[in-house]
């Protein structure tokens, strides 16, 4: 086989003014920039036009396109062709490009372009559409529980616990050492300040109200939507792809007890623990922090703590459990429905879930704290 | 005819505790149409990964174009891996990717040509295995499991392969698609000049296009014949494997 030593390029000559000679390798891997080079190649003057190719060594698909065009250009200027040296294989080859000419400059329409307007409409549909889809599931969801309550078995105890591990224990680990950051480096920034005005027992007080009611639940929030929110997703997500999801629901199960309602159950008990838990290490933080920068015992701190800012204030930041827990099980869980059959459908919902998690949370928060402040709390 | 395009010799496996293949020996010829069958769990998908390079096999020779795959270098096995196309059984099309870009995936990664004449030869092998102008723009997902098929067998034969492996190209399809896809493999080989490899359960597509056919049982080669001798061929495994084909 002569293409097993692949010669060197591919050309077009002037041979002795009459014709071309085909020289080298006229395959895919070979050809290189040839054929735009045939594009710009001057017309011959004659009428008469020999192609020979009888330098060439190896001659596929792609060498007959780019051959093809050039005789298509030459046939547009009316000159006559005469083909010699070609094989048999090579001339078959050449009539087989010949005969599909006419797909061969199929454009792919380009994607429609749209007016600015155009596109924020879509935009507010599209966003409608989730919030109709959200509120779907969320009534889905409330149905499924109700029905679900006559029977215990439904309430998928395994599936709970599992959810519970992986959402709750294992993210034990990283909530606890950032709340502990999050509590020394609060505790340092008001206790600059206070240093100043010789208040230093206050940071009781303050680092108590910050965390309790508004760090240690946002903390929290934010890594349980960066950890869990995805998997849901992510799961839900292959489940869809893989048909799974169409498989439970021509059993006659529904995909909203059997996935969601779990998820969202564990949520519920998961999340009030965390924010106990990141409560915990903040404070532990803040009281380090407090001893070595502003001389506070810990017994003071902690006693401080209980009168000035109590277990009310504690109790104002797991309020806000449930709220978050079902943000962050629902978009993680809507979100995964939401993936449609291609590999990257999955990583772009994924980034959804999460972006979207934080933004509710966040707003959920604000209503929080207009909440509390009409209740003078 | 010049030498064999697979030269496969005393090919042993032991894969998961158990000999796969004991002693396969088979020799593929160039424009030939091969087809491997046999009995589920005979091995016929081994032989592919080996020949694929994706399995190393425990003992045995595999030559392909005249090279031995156990002494390539990175450089030899890449260039090996641009003389072949393989069309996986279940398309393993990429899903973010159109049609189009799909058979132009591999020239752009190993060719360099200019993106018009790409997007020319791109239409040329979509137009090649049968597939409407406008399924070029399409994402995988939006075709039919046929034309998804299809689309593989154009990004099988982008590079201008020499020799094509199927992995069992007919299964799943409707007859009539399933006949449309024979007669595609005839013409392609006839066109482009190649060697086909391929797996298939299907009587009535190996009766179309192979010219001869191996039966694998037994961890090895238990005949290489046309189909209709290797039908009359008395070994127990092969007439079982016959019993209920009219």
């Amino acid at each position: 086989m002569a293409f097993m030593t692949k010669t060197n390029a591919q050309l077009v000559n002037h041979e002795n003014g009459d014709g071309y000679l085909c020289s080298g390798s006229w395959s895919i891997t070979e050809l290189g920039s040839l054929a735009s080079r045939l594009a710009k190649e001057p017309m011959p003057s004659e009428t008469q036009v020999r192609i020979s190719g009888k330098r060439i060594d190896h001659f596929d698909s792609a060498g007959a396109v780019a051959l093809n065009n050039f005789l298509t250009k030459l046939k547009q200027q009316s000159k006559e062709i005469q083909l010699i040296d070609f094989s048999e294989r090579q001339l078959a080859l050449l009539k087989l490009v010949e005969s599909k000419k006419d797909v061969l400059d199929y454009k792919t329409p380009p994607p429609p372009k749209h007016n600015p307007l155009y596109i924020l409409g879509e935009q507010a549909v599209e966003k409608l559409n989730q919030t109709k889809g959200f509120v779907t599931l969320l009534g889905d969801l409330s149905q499924n529980f109700i029905r679900t309550l006559g029977n215990w078995r439904r309430f998928r105890l395994p599936s709970i616990v599992s959810n519970i591990n992986t959402a709750g224990i294992q993210a034990l680990p990283i909530v606890g050492l950032l709340s502990f950051l999050i509590g020394i480096v609060l505790a340092y920034q008001m206790g600059l300040q206070l240093q100043t005005y010789g208040a230093n027992i206050f940071i009781a007080y303050l680092s108590g109200m910050a965390i309790f009611r508004e760090f240690a639940p946002l903390i929290t929030a934010i890594i349980v939507a960066g950890r869990t929110s995805s998997a849901f997703t992510a799961q839900i997500g292959s489940m869809k792809v893989n048909e799974e999801i169409d498989a439970v629901q021509t059993m006659g199960l529904s995909p909203t007890e059997l996935l969601v309602m779990p998820k969202v159950i564990a949520m519920l008990i998961v999340f009030p623990l965390l924010i106990f838990w990141a409560d915990f290490f903040s404070i532990l933080g803040a009281m380090f922090m407090s001893k070595s920068m502003l001389g506070v015992d810990y017994f003071d701190f902690l006693s401080r703590l209980k009168e000035s800012v109590g277990l009310r204030q504690l109790m104002l930041g797991l309020y806000k459990a449930p709220a978050f827990a079902l943000i962050t099980a629902l978009v993680g869980c809507y979100q995964g429905f939401m993936v449609q059959a291609n590999a990257d459908s999955v990583g772009k919902l994924t980034t959804r879930s999460v972006v979207q998690a934080l933004f509710l949370i966040i707003i959920a928060d604000a209503i929080f704290s207009i909440v509390y402040s009409w209740m003078d709390l | 005819m010049s030498e064999p395009v697979i030269e496969i010799t005393g090919l042993k496996n032991y894969l998961g505790n158990q000999w796969v293949h004991s002693d396969v020996n088979l020799t593929v010829n160039q424009g030939e149409i091969v087809a491997i069958i046999g009995g589920s769990g005979s091995g016929k998908t081994t032989i592919f990964r080996c020949l694929l390079m994706l399995l190393k096999p425990t003992a045995g020779c595999i030559k392909l174009f005249g090279k031995d795959l156990a002494h390539l270098s990175d450089q030899e096995a890449t260039k090996i891996r641009q003389r072949w196309g393989m069309l996986f059984q279940h398309s393993a099309l990429f899903s973010a990717l159109t049609v189009q870009d799909n058979i132009m995936f591999p020239m752009r990664e190993f060719a360099s040509l200019d993106i018009d004449f790409m997007q020319e030869l791109a239409m040329l092998k979509l137009a090649l295995v049968g597939l409407p102008e406008e399924s070029a723009g399409k994402f995988p997902s939006e075709l039919s499991g046929g034309m998804q098929r299809r689309a593989a067998a154009a990004r099988a034969i982008a590079m201008d392969p020499e020799l094509l492996f199927l992995d069992e190209p007919t299964t799943g399809l409707d007859p009539h698609s399933a006949r449309m896809f024979d007669d595609l493999v005839v013409f392609l080989r006839d066109a482009l000049n190649l060697t086909v490899v391929m797996i298939s359960h299907d009587i009535e597509s190996l009766r179309r296009t192979s010219d001869r056919v191996a039966f694998i049982g037994e961890g090895k080669v238990l005949a290489v014949a046309p189909l209709a001798e290797l039908m009359q061929n008395p070994h127990p495994l092969i007439v079982d494997y016959f019993s209920n084909v009219t």
